[in-house]
């Protein structure tokens, strides 16, 4: 029986670059920004990375094809690098690839770098493509809300809740993030809004309303990992490691075959579930000191609330409303503002979620720490409800 | 056996433009055009074909020998129409297919054809054609779509016919013209009505051994107003014209005209009682029948012409219609292209809406090596299941109106079947009130995508409404 890899992989070095319609960059450029802090953040130099992991969503939208883009724009120096696609789960997928070259030994060190660059689309929201497969003769090409608001109905007809509590419960989750968002400088936006002006935005998709949905924007954000050891001898005495990664993706279950109620995401359950198990959590309720989730949409972050076992099935709503996900709660979600704040370049995403992890783990999150934090968890869902990739990763400290 | 029409099937576009309503707002240009009434709308995601397999789709519960369509306004000229329906009608590929066009008369020279013959026939006429903006044309015209099924025996035996060819150009539409260019009318209704349609009714009646003056009910598709009641009063008939229902609650339906007519009036006629169909374009077809017994579906052909959804929006008329192209943003530049290979592999399967029963009896679409049921792990072929006939229900459902549709919003969810099968599907015929979960639904055939640039579409069922409201009158 597999073992996992728990503790057996330290971050050593992060970066981030400022997310949001970054008009002044390319991809290159993004990646460029997090890769220097990250290098800096861990005290190597380029030529030390043996190996990278590159996760860009959507290829044809001025990133490119293969990870070239990223070996050009880092000029990384004849190593292996390989481009990863996974949906929004692509930031999780880069550094679990990297993370498992460290693991299995084949390296020492590897890097973790997830890119998009989505504001050159020349419009809001993610982009449609179309190759004339099988899918493109029958299936609806909703939005992204429109595919998550559905989430919504299903979940409201599942628990018996009236439309207008589930629609105030998912106004707080936004509020709340935008509340966290203006503590952190490289969030798109960095503004509290009002919650009357979130229930009463216009709507994109019912129930959603802007307020509902989280931006597009750009952005990269990368990892350094490597050997416990070697971190120790980097200098970071107590390196944060990675607990868990595990992923679950649908194969056709929810949407072809008439059980799922539509109401919860299968996939996040099993990969917490897993993930627990990996990093030897048993109560997450107890042992998980925050979250950085894929709050896409306001809807997804309260279904994600009980499929990851932090409220009970039918709670989230009221769980939300006392307070239990804010910054001061029991379970702060999204202390960095989550997607609602920074947008959603799709590749980078899982990996700025692990990234205020990172930092707050280390007690180096400013304005926004949260006290001593000993198991923070990121969790991506890439797709749509009804068919997912779901990533939920555990970090904390080696000791 | 006597040959004879056994069936018949009506469709109409569920949107219904109130004339008084847009002609008003034409009232400052002094144009002419039709005030009263109704004229049928298709949808963005409805052309020729779609309609035409929804008036045909009640008539297949067996193959017939041959598929013939007739239409002025097929999407395109160099793809088969009736070829493609075989496939969304699920028949079989051993049925013969014909596509007649050019001509309004298309479809009751396709029909006579098919009664002079000896087999079981399917003749289906629809129409969804191009009209401009203040032209008469563009209110008086409406889509929609009529079939008949003809074989032995039949509740409406075929006493008489005559036909004459003579290109009389009342109108026409070209390849450079495609909106139709009409000439004057008071020339039109003359030399129609003493050259053509008088000779022809007395001819047909001849051989059908009755004075015309014995005609109960008629189904004249006039090629401008007026003209039966100039040659009622010629041949002294006091039948009702019931195409003049159809014009007033529809519009005028091309091809589709006579045979809409014709279900109307076999509904209204007894057995004993002779009925005159007349198709008319580049000449004139008249066909007489004597009416022996019951012919299965024409009692519909009322009940779809009363029901469906007013509109009253210019601007989304003019859309809708064709006539005004409006800036829809970038998200409008998707344009979702078909591969040829995909098409042969799977099309048959997509169009007519084919899912697969598992061995454990559950049903799914698309259909796949391994069935979704989590029960069976092994690779198995699944049995054929037609879903397009069947009813379902909304499991989930949302109004996009971020996504890019032309009549927005975009509605769309899962939809489960009572056999196991769930869809992710888009919904149709948007009730008033929106959509909801647990809303049971039907399946129509409908444009699925197209691509203006390529000059090409794909066709997948959509879920509706079991039902429509009744219309109010205009």
């Amino acid at each position: 029986m597999a073992s996992g890899f728990r503790d057996k992989v330290a971050i050593v070095g992060m970066g981030c670059s400022r997310f949001g319609e970054r008009w002044d960059l390319g991809a290159d450029g993004l990646m460029v920004e997090a890769f220097g802090e990250a290098l800096a953040d861990a005290g190597i130099a380029r030529e030390q990375i043996e190996a990278a992991w590159v996760g860009n969503a959507l290829d044809d939208i001025n990133v490119g094809n293969s990870a070239l883009p990223a070996a050009h724009a880092l000029r990384l120096q004849r190593v292996p690098v390989t481009r990863v696609e996974n949906m929004c789960a692509t930031g999780t997928e880069a550094l679990r690839g990297a993370a498992y070259a460290v693991a299995s030994g084949a390296v020492d060190i590897a890097l973790a770098i997830g890119v998009e660059k989505l504001k050159d689309t020349g419009y809001g929201g993610l982009p449609l493509k179309t190759k004339g497969v099988q899918n493109d003769l029958w299936m609806p090409y909703g939005s992204a809300p429109g595919t998550f608001a559905q989430l919504a109905g299903a979940y409201a007809a599942r628990h018996g809740i009236d439309a207008g509590d589930l629609k105030r419960a998912m106004a707080h989750v936004s509020w709340k993030s935008h509340q966290n968002g203006v503590h952190s400088p490289k969030a798109h936006m960095r503004k509290a809004v009002e919650m009357d002006k979130i229930l009463n935005a216009p709507m994109i998709a019912d129930p959603l309303g802007l307020f509902d949905c989280c931006g597009v924007s750009d952005g990269a954000a990368c990892a350094i990992v490597t050997t416990p050891d070697i971190a120790r001898g980097l200098g970071k005495a107590n390196p944060v490691t990675i607990k868990a990664i595990q992923l679950s993706a649908s194969n056709g279950w929810e949407m072809q075959y008439g059980e799922w109620d539509g109401a919860h995401v299968p996939n996040t359950r099993v990969a917490a579930g897993k993930a627990y198990a990996e990093a030897g959590i048993h109560d997450p309720k107890q042992s998980i000191d925050m979250t950085e989730v894929h709050d896409c949409f306001s809807i997804t972050e309260l279904v994600i609330m009980e499929d990851l076992g932090l409220s009970d099935e039918g709670r989230a709503p009221a769980d939300i409303l006392d307070g239990r996900y804010d910054r001061d709660g029991a379970i702060p979600c999204q202390l960095d503002g989550g997607l609602k704040c920074f947008g959603h370049p799709v590749g980078a995403s899982g990996l700025r979620m692990a990234y205020e992890v990172y930092n707050q783990l280390q007690g180096r999150a400013g304005e926004r720490q949260r006290g001593k934090v000993d198991f923070g968890l990121t969790h991506n869902l890439g797709g749509a409800p009804f068919n997912s990739v779901a990533a939920v990763a555990i970090l904390g400290r080696l000791n | 056996m006597q040959i004879g029409i056994t069936a018949m099937g009506a469709y109409l576009p569920a949107l219904r433009v109130d004339r008084k309503a847009i002609a008003r707002e034409y009232s400052w240009s002094g144009l002419g055009m039709p005030r009263g009434g109704f004229r049928a709308l298709a949808g963005w995601d409805e052309d020729s074909l779609t309609m035409a397999v929804e008036a045909a789709r009640g008539l297949v519960q067996t193959a017939p020998e041959s598929l013939r369509i007739a239409s002025t306004s097929a999407y395109y000229t160099e793809r088969s129409q009736s070829a493609i329906a075989l496939d969304a009608l699920a028949l079989p590929r051993t049925v013969r297919t014909v596509d007649f066009g050019n001509s309004r008369r298309a479809a009751t020279t396709a029909m006579l054809d098919a009664l002079l013959g000896t087999g079981d026939q399917i003749v289906v006429a629809s129409e969804k054609r191009l009209t401009q903006a203040g032209s008469a044309a563009q209110l008086a015209y409406g889509d929609g779509a009529a079939a008949v099924r003809i074989g032995e025996g039949g509740g409406a035996r075929l006493a008489g016919f005559a036909s004459v060819t003579h290109d009389l150009v009342d109108r026409y539409a070209s390849q450079d013209h495609p909106t139709p260019y009409v000439y004057e009318e008071r020339f039109v209704r003359d030399v129609a009505v003493a050259e053509l349609i008088v000779p022809a009714i007395r001819d047909a009646c001849e051989e059908a051994g009755i004075e015309p003056g014995h005609l109960t009910h008629v189904a004249v598709a006039e090629p401008v107003g007026g003209t039966w009641a100039a040659a009622a009063r010629q041949l002294k008939v006091a039948a009702p014209n019931h195409c003049q229902s159809v014009s007033d609650a529809a519009g005028d339906l091309g091809t589709a005209m006579p045979l809409y007519g014709l279900g109307l009036a076999l509904a209204a006629a007894a057995v004993g009682d002779y009925v005159l169909v007349v198709g008319f374009g580049s000449g004139v077809d008249a066909l007489v029948f004597e009416v022996t017994g019951e012919v299965e579906g024409v009692a519909g052909f009322a009940e779809v012409l009363a029901q469906g959804f007013r509109l009253t929006s210019p601007t989304r008329f003019l859309n809708l219609s064709g006539a005004l192209s409006l800036d829809w943003g970038m998200r409008a530049e998707f344009q979702q292209k078909s591969q040829a290979t995909v098409l042969e592999r799977v099309g048959r399967d997509t169009i007519g809406f084919i899912g697969g029963r598992d061995s454990g009896g559950n049903v799914q679409f698309p259909k796949s090596a391994y069935p979704v049921n989590p029960a069976l792990s092994e690779p198995e072929m699944l049995e054929d299941v037609r879903l397009a006939d069947l009813e379902a229900k909304i499991v989930s459902i949302t109004a996009d109106r971020l996504n890019f549709t032309p009549d927005p919003p975009f509605d769309f969810g899962l939809v489960q079947f009572d056999n196991g099968a769930r869809v992710l599907m888009e919904m149709v015929d948007r009730p008033e009130q929106g959509f909801a979960v647990g809303d049971r639904v039907r399946m129509r055939l409908r444009i699925k995508s197209q691509n203006r640039e390529l000059g090409t579409r794909t066709y997948f069922w959509k879920a509706a409404p079991l039902a429509r409201p009744t219309l109010g009158d205009a």
